[in-house]
């Protein structure tokens, strides 16, 4: 009983300490984004706001529609590009899951592929524009690249394998089971841990994505929040590159400030922090589920 | 002989229509999303000029390919990118797998949530963030070691940004800050997933904590363990992108030492924009990439049939 | 084995026959048809102009408002696609490469040679017989000459400011605070002893820095003392001799990078002025600066003063230079995805003839976005500002004819006349007209631009020592080929000089 406390006690010391080293960052962060301006470039960065000022929220929620607005395309294609996605991967990684599926290896191997080779963005940006016209479309959001991803199709099937039992199946086969109701009516039940993982991840590209509005999107009205987000801060980036621009641009004066920046960044991830726990309750659970029944 | 064999094949592969039926929507999505714009390869192999077409423009041979062997660059970049992807794939095992396991064994339900998101956090935030928080901890007259915790120590405050010898370490530590909670996660689900009755058998043999740690938890996490460290052997050939141009905001100076492919590419590329030269860069990564995961795919396999890839 | 073989022959015919769908329709040939470019009876077009700059609300209402002009003129309308600045390097690739319909793009420097290399921009001479008179107005032939590539012209530079000279500007409150006397100063090395009072005196004054974020301290002084021939790798230090020389080998760059680094040694440059985004003006703004080294235009002054709220100081260390190289840096071509290039050279004519329209697209919609408050100066409307104003684009360099337009309030009313007066006065560079070709030595280029990332921001900020990195850095430049690079320049150099 000892021992466990003590065993306990290192583990909860551990755990706080990584714990800070991720959290003090974002401290920084949000302590950044209230601080006023002249202030970090005099005194540098700290953990507390040595001069507060809310400038750069106010400066952000100066048009709230346009964040609002960025934020409900954001949610969106979040909500539905994973839930489509989960589909079409459980469903592609159920049958090469099965042992006796024939070919089941080279469909593996097919699906694995597509992670080690890409035709490279140009290829990829002709074909979704000029054969399916995605560009400045929601589309542009959902499809290019991150529909499929071959690592969760794998991370799935290897879940499939390890945790049903194909004597599961054989019984419901025959029970007179169609492959069509196995899957749905044991597999699927039994699969919510790793549907819980990937889900998350899959909310978390989804939300994170702005490469695709980088490169599908130019009408600003369609930008989703990270698109919006990362065009403030990479639109200064450019600034360093290109000299030429940055020589006029400057006369505009809009390079954004450091606590703009960090606003910014808090902006981006807050939504992810307030449904996270949500998320994890439901991957909490399907994690015991698939404990207790596995 | 032959025939026979593929018609059976074929009767066989008929009772399973249904399967195939499922793979039809992600197989579809994956040849047009994957294969078709693979096609693209050939502009490697193009000098591009746009009034004759792709398929039009004349065909250079390896071209495009020798400004990346043209300097010893080609070796420097070549050593950093595996050499730091080695490091990071194996801090990160190391660090996550043990996170997970100790996060396992927490008995506060709350305490295990509450770090369950936390560690996940580092992974949230782009990659321009983390450069600026880097920066606020190096910067060397307003950064948080230069004017705080390094004149505490009593140490001569040290000019992050030009010093190359650091940045081996630095891009470790934050590269292992950034993912080692997502991977902890992703082998934390594994950890849960193992039937309880294994620790309760080994609990009645006698077996300790540590013991049931290395016969019962790692033997059976393996499986996803390789999984994952094949993934990343595959990406090995790939850098970070953000991670080495961001965090090291571009500093010239750390080139030596922080000069991966990724980035070589990318400045090359910023001067002319050149669509055949990336191409083959792009696609010399892939060859590359391609042949390290099946060797080691190949080992795996040797190893233990089960645990490998396809 | 066979059975393998099978299914991976069918994946494979699938998926071919999908890339030849995929693939035939990308490659089809952008369709230049001249649809009604005939005298007289004009058909509809809409004229796509694409651009970079900060979001605008009010930019479609401007389009539209440039449409009723066009409309009347060359019955076209406007429609203006503006791509985020962040985006902008691989918009300007990508929408090039398929057939979007692009009727205009802004160009210039690297770009420019790359897009006539790939083929992706019109040859002009003839549009601008036809319908460019407004243009060749609006220049000297020898300016408009500058972008020719073999002979044809495929972009039209902006009509802005093409010279520069280097200048100091300092804080004119601490110059009077410390009795300082600037009169004397005719060279750099002349700085010193302002310096060193500032720094005794104000410890947490950074006493100079970088002109913009992407310039090191140096970057100024060279541009406005050499034709840098487009990308400073090969330079020509004698504005009247064609003689190409490596620029990091010559004594006067040493030299340079010598006093940079007595001032960063001495405190005066911030320790990390080769990483930092922070420029002389954010310091200056935040009463944290004292000087910079820039390039002066005219105006260049009052605008820094605008921008930084103090009065300044200026002290000219050189006269203007013009090159091939500045007057190309921002220009406007058609792009072979136009579906009618007469009207897209029309459009562009009227950018370089028609006041109305470029002060629409400069300054917004008179009454909404600008009042009139003299003949030619225009500033805010009651209650509108930079903050709240639909329409504060202010790139005026980008589009067209920018010395037709209105000057702002805080700009002096004869600008744009003494802009053209200070072009017409600056020193030509003899390889004026020349534009230099990267595409034989591109292999070379993108080593070199690997080993100039690493040392010039170092040495050209004095954050590392010039006089064990200097040799190392012009050794590694000899390896990646830069003698090749400067020898192939020499010769286009000297091709073009014969031709001229």
């Amino acid at each position: 009983m000892r021992a466990n406390r003590l065993e306990q006690t290192v583990i909860h010391i551990i755990f706080f300490l990584f714990a800070c080293i991720c959290l003090i960052p974002f401290a920084v962060l949000i302590s950044a984004s209230l601080t006023s301006e002249s202030a970090i470039i005099q005194n540098g960065y700290s953990i507390w706001p040595s001069v507060f000022s809310a400038e750069s929220y106010r400066f952000l929620l100066k048009e709230p529609m346009m964040i609002l607005n960025a934020y409900g395309i954001s949610i969106f294609v979040t909500v539905l590009g994973t839930a489509v996605s989960l589909i079409m991967m459980t469903l592609l990684a159920y049958p090469i899951s099965r042992k006796d599926l024939p070919f089941r290896n080279v469909i593996a191997f097919i699906i694995f592929f597509t992670m080690l080779f890409n035709g490279g963005l140009v290829p990829t940006y002709l074909m979704y524009t000029n054969v399916f016209e995605i560009k400045n479309t929601l589309t542009a959001y959902l499809v290019p690249g991150l529909l499929v991803s071959a690592f969760f199709v794998i991370l799935i099937r290897t879940f499939f394998t390890m945790n049903i039992p194909s004597e599961v199946i054989e019984s419901a086969k025959i029970d007179g089971a169609g492959e069509f109701r196995i899957f749905y009516g044991i597999v699927l039940p039994l699969s919510k841990p790793v549907l819980g993982a990937v889900g998350i991840f899959q909310i978390i590209n989804y939300w994170n994505d702005w490469f695709n509005g980088l490169i599908y999107i130019t009408d600003n009205k369609l930008h989703s929040i990270q698109v919006m987000l990362n065009t403030i801060l990479l639109n200064s980036q450019y600034l360093m590159t290109n000299v030429q621009a940055a020589d006029n641009m400057v006369e505009a004066g809009d390079i954004p400030s450091h606590g703009l920046k960090m606003a910014i960044a808090v902006i981006g991830v807050i939504p992810i922090l307030i449904t996270y726990p949500f998320f994890q309750k439901y991957f909490a659970k399907g994690l015991t589920v698939g404990a207790v029944k596995g | 002989m032959k025939a026979m064999a593929n018609g059976s094949t074929l009767k066989r592969a008929m009772k399973f229509k249904m399967l195939y039926i499922m793979l039809i929507p992600g197989i579809a999505y994956l040849l047009i999303n994957n294969y078709v714009p693979m096609l693209g390869m050939i502009i490697a192999f193009k000098d591009i000029n746009f009034a004759k077409g792709i398929l039009g423009s004349d065909w250079v041979g390896f071209k495009n390919f020798e400004y990346l062997f043209k300097t010893a660059d080609a070796y420097i970049i070549t050593r950093n990118t595996i050499l730091y992807n080695l490091v990071f794939i194996v801090v990160n095992l190391v660090v996550a797998v043990a996170l997970a396991i100790l996060l396992n064994e927490m008995k506060n339900r709350f305490f295990s949530r509450f770090y369950q998101s936390v560690v996940l956090l580092p992974y949230l935030i782009s990659s321009v963030i983390i450069g600026y928080l880097v920066f606020s901890l190096l910067s060397a007259e307003t950064g948080l070691m230069n004017k705080t915790i390094l004149p505490w120590l009593g140490i001569d405050p040290v000019m992050w940004y030009s010093e190359p010898g650091f940045w081996p370490y630095i891009l470790t530590f934050v590269k292992i800050w950034s993912t080692a909670g997502y991977l902890c996660i992703i082998y934390f689900a594994a950890v849960v997933g193992i039937d309880q009755e294994y620790y309760e058998a080994a609990t009645l043999d006698g077996a300790n904590k540590f013991q049931q740690i290395l016969k019962i938890t790692i033997p059976l996490i393996t499986p996803v363990i390789v999984i994952m460290t094949l993934m990343q052997i595959g990406r090995i050939f790939y850098s970070d992108f953000g991670l080495f141009y961001q965090v090291t905001l571009d500093s010239g100076v750390l080139l030596p030492t922080t000069n991966v492919i990724d980035t070589y590419v990318y400045r090359s590329l910023l001067r002319n924009g050149d669509i055949g030269m990336s191409s083959a860069a792009g696609l010399y990564q892939s060859v590359v990439g391609f042949i390290i995961i099946l060797a080691s795919n190949y080992a795996v396999k040797k190893i233990n049939p089960d645990n490998s890839l396809f | 084995m066979f059975k393998k073989m099978g299914t991976t022959v069918l994946a494979l015919t699938m998926t071919a026959s999908l890339m030849l769908a995929g693939c035939g329709k990308s490659n089809e040939p952008a369709n230049n048809g001249q649809s009604g470019a005939g005298e007289g009876g004009l058909l509809p077009y809409e004229i796509n102009m694409v651009f970079y700059g900060p979001p605008q609300k009010d930019l479609d209402e401007i389009a539209a408002e440039m449409s009723k002009i066009t409309k009347e003129k060359i019955n076209a309308t406007v429609k203006l696609v503006r791509i985020e600045p962040a985006a902008w390097a691989e918009q300007s690739i990508l929408m090039l490469t398929g057939n979007e319909q692009v009727d205009l793009i802004v160009t210039g420097g690297g770009d420019y040679s790359r897009q006539v290399a790939q083929g992706q921009l019109v040859a002009l001479d003839d549009l601008l017989q036809k319908h460019g008179q407004g243009i060749s107005k609006a220049f000297e032939p020898d300016v408009l000459g500058a972008s020719k590539v073999n002979g044809q012209t495929y972009a039209i530079p902006t009509n802005r400011d093409f010279a520069s000279h280097p200048l100091v500007l300092m804080r004119q409150d601490m110059l009077d605070k410390y009795k300082l006397d600037i009169s004397n100063i005719k060279t750099i090395d002349d700085l010193d002893p302002i310096f060193k009072v500032i720094h005794e005196n104000e410890p947490n004054v950074n006493v100079l820095g970088k002109a913009s974020a992407a310039a090191s301290i140096a970057n100024r002084l060279l541009e406005t003392r050499w034709d840098v021939l487009s990308d400073y790798i090969g330079v020509l230090p004698n504005l009247d001799e064609l003689k190409v020389v490596n620029l990091y080998e010559t004594p006067e760059y040493a030299d340079m990078l010598n006093t940079i680094r007595r001032w960063y040694l001495a405190g005066y440059i911030h320790k990390d002025a080769a990483t930092s985004k922070e420029t002389a003006v954010d310091y200056i703004k935040a009463n944290i600066g004292f000087s910079v080294i820039n390039k002066g235009k005219p105006g260049a002054v009052g605008q820094t003063e605008n921008r930084v709220d103090t009065k300044l100081a200026s002290v000219d260390i050189g006269s203007q230079i013009t090159s091939t190289t500045s007057i190309t840096s921002i220009m406007l071509g058609i792009p072979t995805n136009s579906k009618d290039t007469d009207r897209a050279m029309m459009f562009l004519n009227l950018l370089y003839s028609d006041p109305d329209l470029i002060n629409l697209i400069n300054w917004g919609i008179e009454g909404k976005h600008y009042v009139k408050v003299g003949d030619s100066s225009i500033d805010f409307p009651p209650g509108v500002d930079a903050s709240n104003s639909g329409f504060n684009l202010r790139q005026g360099w980008m589009f067209g004819n920018q010395l037709l337009s209105y000057t702002w309030a805080t700009d002096v009313p004869n600008l744009w006349q003494e802009m053209d007066k200070y072009n017409r006065e600056a020193k030509k560079s003899i390889a004026m007209g020349f534009t230099y070709n990267p595409i034989p030595v591109k292999t070379e280029l993108a080593a070199i631009t690997n080993v100039t990332r690493q040392y010039a921001m170092g040495l050209e900020t004095g954050t590392i020592d010039p006089e064990a990195n200097l040799p190392k850095f012009i050794a590694a430049l000899k390896a990646a080929g830069i003698d090749k690079v400067v020898a192939e320049k020499q010769k286009q150099l000297d091709e073009w000089a014969k031709n001229k």
